[in-house]
């Protein structure tokens, strides 16, 4: 209480009060210049297709509209490419999350037999990569390329998100572990029972991590996979903006004016607002999971990410 | 572990007999007989770890063969049938300007983005520090985060959509009469657009690490020097920054560390071939000479190369992490 009231008490000097006001300028442009990008590609994705050629088209919409959108989801390969990466992002992180926690149990436990030689093989395989050729040779060996297993069998362990879960479980009390060993549960059973329950928070950010991984990865969908229907959403997205800016650049250097208006389509149609429209739509599930994400991320920065 | 347990059956029988050796096995093999749960637990990691971590590492010797892709029936096959032909490859590499070229750029690139942007998180995690309404400073921190979870493809989009030959700066440039600028295809612009770009991913992120650390300060620190009439400066030079000073070098450590193995996917997403003189990287370069001109012995050389320098810069950076700081990544 005393503390209070002798904050209370004491006015802000000139250098609080010149860094608080300064932080509070500063942290405001970072914001926006973390967000107006983003506002403006929405903004663009449902707006008319006049104001966006003409660029009046800044952080609202202008002549609302959306049949872009409608394009981009019925005309084009979005829901094929959506299903994809929500494929390869849930069923990779099912099998990066069970196959770490089942790694990472036995290596956190200080007795088990052949622990350093087995965690020596996981840090030397973080800190030194073959080379993306040498992995693509594997990769094509096993016949999976073009496939689902290859844009997530390679990636199923990320070592350092194993070893997250490993210094976690090496902080967990050994007393709870110990009285359920009494009552005569095998290794199994106290993994499952015990040692999963106690570990959620570190789990789901993992769970998190392997997602976004997952879910953002543009190299090895681009690298494994050829065929049209198997691109994930990040490839679909790519195409989609580099042809985009030919589309436009074609019809500009044939005579066309440059208003960027698709002569066979809706006017409000434009290859800026294609893009928009497949950028916007690939932002909504991150900013839905957003709130899930923040959670377990911060937290997650805390626990264990770095060997104390 | 050296007092058998007098209880075992093994032991019971005759507890006196066998070398310490055969006491030791016998005690591994109680040990994995109580615990082979344990093992068959590591399996399936195991199997990952073989297949697509360590097994590559087999395909690295076609740096030092003339790997020809139909030497056998399959390509992995004609690994082994290859001829040898040492460091031809190695030779051929660290001749070629190419070579000089994406190892200057990828220092210069990464380089530039650690003296632009490492800073840049320092202060903001400070200043949110002093930013009393607790809505807005999460707001703020919010905010800065959310560009983190963007794939760079995405973020690709978003900046193609302000700065491409149609985007939104341009409109404005030339509606003011001036000439259009190409800041994805201009030589003397690219560099600065993935520093940017960089920036605007990775600042949130690194802002709630400093964050954390600021959290962990003793606040009596501050109510003392505020009492021996410490002002804000003096405060945040003599008390946060010391208290941030282990987090600091820490994250240089690691940014140095991993100088020759970041940005590979940004810089992949972002180029062209008519900025490649500045913006083609070590990593971009092994896979283009690679995949995309099927010379897979130079490609291997090089990414081999850099696997080793990198191999040496990483643990450096651990090591020297660890003694410095008693903190390290294993």
């Amino acid at each position: 209480m005393a503390k209070k009231v002798k904050s209370k008490g004491i006015a802000m000097d000139a250098s609080e009060k010149f860094v608080t006001g300064f932080a509070y300028v500063l942290m405001t442009i970072f914001a926006l210049i973390a967000i107006l990008p983003c506002l403006h590609v929405a903004s663009k994705s449902i707006s008319g297709g006049t104001y966006v050629a003409s660029g009046s088209v800044w952080f609202w919409p202008r002549g609302f509209q959306l049949e872009t959108m409608e394009y981009i989801l019925f005309e084009t390969q979005f829901f094929q490419a959506l299903k994809n990466s929500l494929i390869v992002t849930s069923v990779g992180t099912l099998i990066s999350v069970i196959v770490s926690i089942t790694t990472a149990y036995p290596l956190s436990k200080p007795s088990f037999k052949g622990r350093k030689v087995v965690t020596l093989l996981y840090v030397f395989s973080m800190v030194f990569f073959g080379g993306i050729v040498p992995a693509y040779m594997v990769v094509q060996m096993l016949g999976i390329l073009d496939t689902y297993a290859a844009m997530i069998l390679p990636f199923a362990i990320v070592q350092f998100n194993m070893f997250i879960i490993k210094n976690y479980f090496e902080g967990l009390p050994e007393t709870v572990e110990e009285s359920a060993r009494i009552d005569g549960a095998g290794d199994f059973t106290v993994l499952t029972r015990i040692v999963i329950p106690m570990s959620t928070p570190v789990i789901a950010t993992v769970t998190l991590l392997y997602a976004i991984n997952y879910w953002n990865n543009y190299f090895h969908a681009m690298m494994y996979v050829q065929s049209t229907s198997m691109k994930t959403l990040q490839v679909y997205l790519y195409d989609l903006i580099n042809s985009g800016s030919s589309f436009l650049e074609n019809l500009a250097s044939g005579g066309y004016t440059g208003e960027g208006v698709h002569t066979g389509l809706s006017v409000n149609i434009t290859a800026e607002g294609i893009t928009a429209s497949a950028v916007t739509l690939s932002i909504i599930p991150i900013v839905l999971l957003y709130p899930l994400v923040q959670r377990f991320l911060i937290k997650g920065i805390t626990i264990g990410s770095v060997k104390g | 572990m050296s007092t058998p347990p007098q209880n075992s059956l093994v032991n019971r029988v005759d507890p006196t007999q066998g070398s310490a050796f055969s006491r030791k096995m016998r005690s591994l093999g109680s040990y994995l007989r109580q615990h082979w749960v344990l093992y068959l637990m590591l399996v399936p990691g195991l199997f990952f770890l073989f297949i697509y971590k360590l097994l590559p590492l087999w395909g690295l010797q076609i740096a030092f063969k003339n790997y020809k892709i139909f030497a056998a029936e399959t390509p992995w096959k004609a690994i082994t049938a290859s001829q040898w032909v040492g460091l031809r490859h190695f030779k051929k590499l660290f001749a070629s300007s190419q070579f000089a070229k994406v190892l200057r750029n990828t220092l210069a690139i990464n380089f530039l983005k650690i003296l632009w942007l490492f800073p840049i998180p320092i202060l903001c995690a400070i200043l949110l520090n002093e930013i009393r309404n607790a809505f807005y400073r999460k707001l703020c921190q919010t905010m800065i985060y959310v560009p983190y979870f963007f794939s760079w493809v995405l973020i690709f989009g978003i900046f193609y959509s302000l700065l491409g030959s149609y985007g939104i700066i341009n409109l404005l440039i030339t509606s003011l009469g001036g000439e259009r600028i190409n800041f994805f295809g201009d030589q003397g612009i690219f560099r600065s657009v993935l520093i940017f770009t960089e920036g605007w991913k990775e600042v949130g992120y690194n802002t709630v690490i400093y964050l954390a650390a600021i959290t962990g300060i003793d606040v009596t620190l501050y109510e003392a020097a505020k009492v021996d009439g410490a002002n804000k400066f003096h405060q945040i030079w003599s008390i946060t920054l010391p208290g941030l000073l282990p987090t600091i070098v820490l994250m240089l450590i690691l940014k140095v560390g991993y100088i020759l193995t970041t940005g590979f996917e940004q810089v992949l997403v972002f180029y062209s071939p008519p900025v490649y003189d500045v913006a083609d990287i070590i990593e971009t370069y092994v896979y283009r000479i690679g995949l995309g001109q099927a010379d897979f012995s130079l490609a291997t050389a090089l990414g081999l190369f850099n696997a080793v320098v990198a191999f040496i810069l990483i643990v450096g950076a651990n090591t020297v992490s660890k003694k410095t700081l008693g903190r390290s990544i294993w």
